[in-house]
């Protein structure tokens, strides 16, 4: 009879895993060579610390590697520098609509990698990387999790840190980063420090402010449309777990380097970004470079109640270009309305259905909106008639087409009811 | 459906009797009138295997035993329970909850309807009153059972909640659960109601989530234990060793209590389950009004072919005698299909008077969940007078005592069959269970044999956790929910030797500790492992079923042993009754699709299946039990023509081998025996495949499984004799000394052969008295196989061969 590991191991399949034996492209100077893949065999005895420029933090019996960088104000990452992103003294004034909610200006940037997407208790974070402004740099510090035994240690360590900022800088971190991080807290029986902690989620605002709904929302393409930057022999990010696990097996950190380089750039281009974005709020409307800047700091300060700017924002967005026009004029519309400032709304509701290009649900927003109008403001039955009868022609869901007709058939009556028919307006 | 010789009336020498054998007093007229037709009258009588009746029994009325008080109860508590009318604990109720205050695991075996749930809800709400931290985690095995249980719950903790500040969360958690919801009750719920597939898949992999469920958990209940049996009771195992791991975690240590439904073995299932000690609460101190037990054999028809008038039609007729008496009944049948046929007829039956065939319903999975509360609802309620179900009404769904059950077909196993019977059964009145025998093999030795159910111990259930597939799968989910220590130990083999595979094939890396402290074992893999295990079967490796008709739908899923003898091309697939061909079988996909289609045929596959043996545990002659090698193939397949079972036509098939290591338990026939038969070839060839395929029935019967867990062969069982390839148990040729192999039908084993080999004995006995006893001639689907396939002298050969065995060994006593 078989030893049982030799029945185990016509049961168990290899586990496959993307790019495991070697990253595809890059860097080829910085591999070891591929046949001591195998575990133990070909153990490195380099020191980590010695290959991916950091130290080595000791806490009891385990230890983990921290590494620090430094950017200087004039460093450029594309076409925009550290200088030019520094946040004023007291920091960003409107930063915490970004947040959502008030705070103060000290933030802190953070990106993780990951061993897997799926979540769950064995998905974890191998590297923090945090980042933030302090006295004219941006700093970069990285925690590399360097045996799973030192994974406490390692989130006390980023607790430290976390411990004095105002708000916590993602991208993605509502749904990924932080969800994954508060589970390794939990599981370490932590308290997270970010439960509380204000968060700017730049994945929303950047969809908001530099993207249509269909473009790529990666990180990775806003640095090169926005910020100009290009990277070269970047790891792609299928290929980041399998490089951790290589080294977790074989104790050689050289596949590590372009990953911490990676998440370097990941953290340096959320700070441009988020300081755009702060940037474009303190200074208003006349800094907005698009329409739909324009319309997305409107939208922020719309939200935060700052109603004045909200219009001047819509209005600037309208006039800008064609592509954001209809949501502008319908931001525009909705928010005069909302003022009860009628007049005006009608005229924005009238700008809009006179677009040659206006979606139709939009069409039909306006037309019930000016329908509205006419009936009960302007008491001008036929024109509110006229209106209705228009928007029937729109597809639209059968509790709506309802409505309309019964206001259509309410319209009737009081027409009847009122003078001999007018003419028709339009 | 086979034609029906129809009669209007029951046999009639029992037709206008004057009641006199059953007495009157104190039942229910109507039902004493109904059993007096059936018995004739005669109450007290010996079993008659050769009658129309083949047994009656009755089982007293009994009296409500009360317990004692139980301290720990909370006060708010017992005033609920005396608002709705529950004065005290019965007996078992009063023994469970005292075992589960005490915090020792129990397990519960009672009848159906006897205030099992009072049990572990006592308990339970009692300890959440007394420290609101409590949490409870109930498992059951369909998500309907969990929402019966919730509506229950619901109104208990509603009047509890007025009672006290506290609002106690109850709360189901399944793949039904929206996102959204899942964030709050992992924070509100102080009960949270799931299943297994749950818990593995969702709970357990996300643990960090409901830390504080796992830091204060200190009940986990499992209902309707007996049902994890086989390859999901060696999962389950699996989930729980991983759950207990996970508490030890947190620091909590949760006690477990377990309902049952009447099986040899409960204390040995829940401890096999959980692995810990457990404390046993078996006698009921409900009270149980009278209940009568009816074995009915519908007559044969043919003599020589052994065919009988169809269970089906019984059934039917005897339904309408209870419910033409306004007596309200539950009839079980096998099948969707059969429940539909049946339900169609009653309803039939009682075309005239308007109104009474809403009165009428059926009842299934499938149905709609509106549609089946509504149904059990008016069973509670009275209006629905009959109702035609699967077994998915013999789990514990409330819906109240009815008069009697009738049940097409022996459900296969004696638990079964009590649980069913149980759903008749007022606590104060008279109820019958009648059991109609099909004309299948385990149908007519139960009901021929009525002492094997009525007096046996019912069956065992057998599961095997350390089966090494499904270890593996386990260990994987383990080591992803929370590192192993090098010193750990998990399940029964060494769990650091399948670490170390782990190790080699990239899924975990270990770590030294410092010091000479323990290591730990590093998950490193990208993937979610719960993903890749499905607890209902042994491998998710399975086939799923592609409805091309209109688009593209799966319509099912089959598992991977059984997929190329089902799904092969020119294959007929049924669902509900819904024919559809196979079109093309996309083997390496894992894919069959399929097209609808009007036949008047099944299909049948032809199967090549040769078994080697590679190591033999125990040989005690004749029976061997061991580890073999099992190839099989499919090559052709039969059509065979629905109602008379015509085979119509036939077709090769080319599909790749399918290998599996298992352990069997064998038969080995003697040369000598074998030798010494006087007669010709072919019919001692035919006398083994007769043997075979009644021992196949037998040992289904003996180890309380499914028809598929178990596999047949002949053979010689050694590696080199390649003619021995047999066919669906037909050997092309028959060895000097054949070899009759009963294995697992798993990778790995599931468990059975080693209890098959223990009752050895037992099972040539059985089977002797399986054929010796069958009315028909020369053999019949009943005994050795229908005749068509076994020749003439199967039931012979094969009776001769037992006996020869039973004198070399002296094991056998000839059988009257």
């Amino acid at each position: 009879m078989n030893s049982i590991a030799d029945r185990l191991r016509r049961i168990v399949r290899p586990a496959t895993a993307h790019g495991v034996g070697g990253p595809q492209q890059g860097d080829e100077s910085e591999e070891p060579d591929p046949s001591h893949g195998s575990p133990q065999s070909g153990r490195s005895h380099m020191d980590p610390a010695a290959i991916l420029d950091g130290e080595w933090t000791q806490a009891g019996s385990h230890r983990f590697l921290v590494v620090d960088r430094s950017y200087a104000p004039g460093h450029r990452h594309g076409s925009v520098s550290i200088a030019d992103s520094l946040p004023p003294e007291e920091g960003w004034s409107r930063l915490g609509l970004l947040a959502g909610t008030s705070c103060g200006g000290k933030l802190l940037f953070v990106d993780l990698e990951t061993t897997g997407i799926a979540g769950g208790a064995g998905s974890y974070a191998f590297l923090v990387g945090c980042g933030w402004f302090d006295r004219g740099r941006f700093h970069v510090r990285q925690y590399l999790l360097s045996s799973f035994a030192s994974e406490r240690a390692l989130l006390e360590a980023v607790r430290d840190i976390a411990g004095d900022v105002d708000a916590v800088v993602t991208y993605n971190g509502k749904s990924f980063d932080l969800p994954l991080i508060e589970t390794r807290y939990s599981l370490n029986r932590l308290t997270t420090p970010f439960a509380d902690m204000p968060h700017v989620d730049m994945l929303h605002h950047a969809r908001r402010l530099w993207h249509g709904d269909d473009e790529g929302h990666r990180l990775s393409s806003l640095e090169t449309s926005l910020l100009g930057h290009e990277r070269e022999g970047d790891v792609p990010g299928f290929e980041i777990p399998a490089r951790y696990f290589r080294y977790v097996h074989t104790g050689d950190a050289r596949p590590l380097g372009a990953v911490l380089e990676h998440n370097r750039l990941d953290l340096l281009s959320l700070a441009l970004l988020t300081a755009r974005a702060a940037q474009l709020l303190d200074e208003g409307v006349t800094s907005a470079a698009t329409a739909r800047e324009a319309l997305g700091i409107g939208r922020l300060y719309e939200r935060a109640g700052m109603t004045s700017d909200a219009l001047a924002c819509f209005a600037r967005a309208a006039d800008m270009g064609p592509g954001v026009c209809p949501d502008a004029l319908y931001a525009h519309a909705v928010l005069l309305r909302r003022l009860r400032r009628y007049e005006a709304a009608a005229s924005a509701w009238q700008r809009l259905l006179d677009l040659d290009d206006c979606p139709s649900r939009l069409v039909r927003e306006a037309a019930e909106a000016l329908a509205v109008h006419y009936e009960h403001r302007l008491r001008s039955l036929p024109s509110a008639r006229h209106l209705a009868m228009r928007s029937l022609l729109l597809d639209m869901t059968h509790a709506r087409r309802e409505a309309i007709e019964h206001r259509v058939a309410r319209l009737d009556r009081k027409l009847a009811r009122s003078e001999p028919a007018l003419p028709a307006l339009f | 459906m086979p034609p029906e010789p129809q009669e209007a009336t029951l046999p009639p020498q029992q037709v206008d009797r004057v009641p006199r054998g059953v007495s009157t007093k104190g039942g229910d007229p109507a039902l004493t009138l109904v059993l007096d037709r059936l018995t004739g009258g005669a109450v007290e009588r010996p079993d008659s295997p050769d009658a129309w009746v083949t047994a009656v029994r009755r089982l007293p009325a009994r009296e409500a035993q009360f317990g004692g008080d139980v301290a720990g109860i909370d006060d708010r508590l017992r005033d609920v329970l005396r608002e709705r009318g529950i004065q005290g604990f019965y007996t078992h109720q009063a023994a469970a909850v005292a075992h589960a205050l005490a915090r020792h695991n129990v397990v519960i075996t009672t009848p159906t309807a006897s205030g099992k749930t009072l049990c572990y809800n006592a308990p339970v709400l009692s300890a959440v009153l007394r420290d609101p931290s409590t949490r409870a985690l109930y498992l059951f095995p369909t998500k309907a059972l969990a929402q019966d249980q919730l509506a229950e719950l619901h109104t208990l903790s509603d009047q509890l909640s007025r009672r006290s500040d506290l609002e106690i969360g109850v709360f189901t958690y399944d793949g039904d659960t929206p996102q959204d919801a899942r964030r709050a009750i992992r924070g509100r719920a102080h009960i949270v109601l799931s299943n297994p597939d749950m818990v593995h898949s969702g709970i357990l992999p996300h643990h960090p989530r409901w830390a504080k469920l796992f830091e204060n958990l200190q009940f986990v209940i499992i209902d309707e234990l007996h049902a994890y049996r086989g390859v999901f009771g060696s999962h389950l195992t699996n989930v729980l060793r991983r759950l207990r791991r996970i508490c030890r975690h947190y620091g909590s240590n949760p006690t477990f209590i377990c309902s049952s439904a009447t099986i040899a073995n409960p204390r040995e299932l829940a401890e096999a389950l959980v692995e810990q000690p457990f404390e046993l609460v078996s006698e009921s101190g409900a009270p149980r009004g009278e209940k009568w037990f009816l074995f009915v054999n519908p007559p044969v028809v043919n003599q020589q072919l052994g065919i009988r008038r169809s269970y089906l039609a019984e059934t039917r007729r005897l339904a309408a005698e209870f419910l033409k008496r306004k007596l309200q009944v539950i009839v079980f049948a096998q099948s969707r299909l059969s429940t539909e046929i049946l339900t169609t007829y009653l309803k039939d039956d009682f075309e005239g008077p308007p109104g009474i065939r809403d009165q009428i319903r059926g009842y299934r999975g499938g149905y709609l969940p509106q549609r089946r509360r509504e149904i059990e609802k008016g069973l509670r309620e009275g209006s629905v007078r009959a109702v035609v179900s699967t077994n998915a009404l013999e789990l514990g769904i409330d819906i109240g005592a009815l008069d009697a059950c009738v049940m097409a077909g022996y459900p296969g196993t004696i638990a079964a069959t009590w649980q069913r019977a149980g759903r008749a059964g007022r606590r104060s009145g008279r109820s019958a269970a009648v059991l109609v025998a099909s004309s299948a093999p385990l149908d007519q030795f139960v009901v021929r044999n009525p002492s094997y159910f009525f007096d046996a111990a019912p069956e065992r259930a057998l599961i095997n956790p350390d089966n090494l597939h499904i270890l593996v799968d386990h260990v994987k989910c383990a080591a992803f929910e929370l590192p192993f220590t090098t010193s750990e130990q998990y399940g029964r083999h060494d769990v650091q030797e399948v670490l170390g595979v782990l190790q080699e094939s990239g899924f975990i890396h270990r770590a030294d500790g410092e010091e000479g402290g323990d290591g730990i074992w590093q998950w490193t893999n990208e993937s979610y492992p719960a993903d890749a295990v499905s607890l209902r079967s042994i491998s998710s490796d399975n086939f799923v079923v592609i409805d091309m008709t209109d688009g593209s739908d799966v319509i099912g899923e089959t598992s991977f042993t059984s997929g190329p003898a089902t799904l092969h091309e020119k294959a007929i697939y049924l669902v509900e009754g819904v024919l559809y061909q196979v079109e093309k079988l996309d083997f390496e996909g894992r894919k069959a699709y399929v097209r609808r289609i009007d036949c008047d045929y099944y299909t049948d596959a032809i199967t090549y299946t040769k078994v080697t043996v590679l190591d033999t545990f125990i040989a005690d002659a004749p029976g061997s039990h061991g580890e073999v090698h099992v190839s099989s193939r499919v090559v052709g397949f039969k059509k065979i023509k629905f109602y008379t079972n015509e085979n119509v036509g036939s077709g090769e098939l080319d599909l790749p081998e399918q290998q599996m290591h298992t352990s069997a338990y064998w038969l080995t026939i003697p040369a000598t025996v074998m030798a010494s038969l006087p007669f010709a070839p072919d019919d001692r060839r035919d006398g083994v495949v007769g043997l075979s395929f009644a021992m196949r029935q037998v040992a289904q019967l003996l180890l309380m499984c499914d028809r598929q867990d178990i596999g047949i062969s002949i053979g010689s069982g050694n590696e080199g004799d390649s003619p021995d390839l047999t066919r669906t148990g037909e050997p092309v040729t028959l060895s000097d000394e054949p070899r009759i192999f009963i294995y697992d039908n798993y990778p790995g084993g599931i468990g059975f052969s080693e209890p098959l080999f223990a009752m050895d004995d037992e099972l040539r006995r059985r089977t002797r008295d399986l054929i010796a006893g069958c009315e028909c001639q020369n053999g019949c689907p009943t005994c050795v196989g229908p005749i068509g396939n076994t020749g003439p002298m199967a039931k012979t050969v094969a009776l001769r061969i037992l006996d020869l065995i039973g004198a070399t060994h002296g094991a056998m006593e000839p059988s009257a």
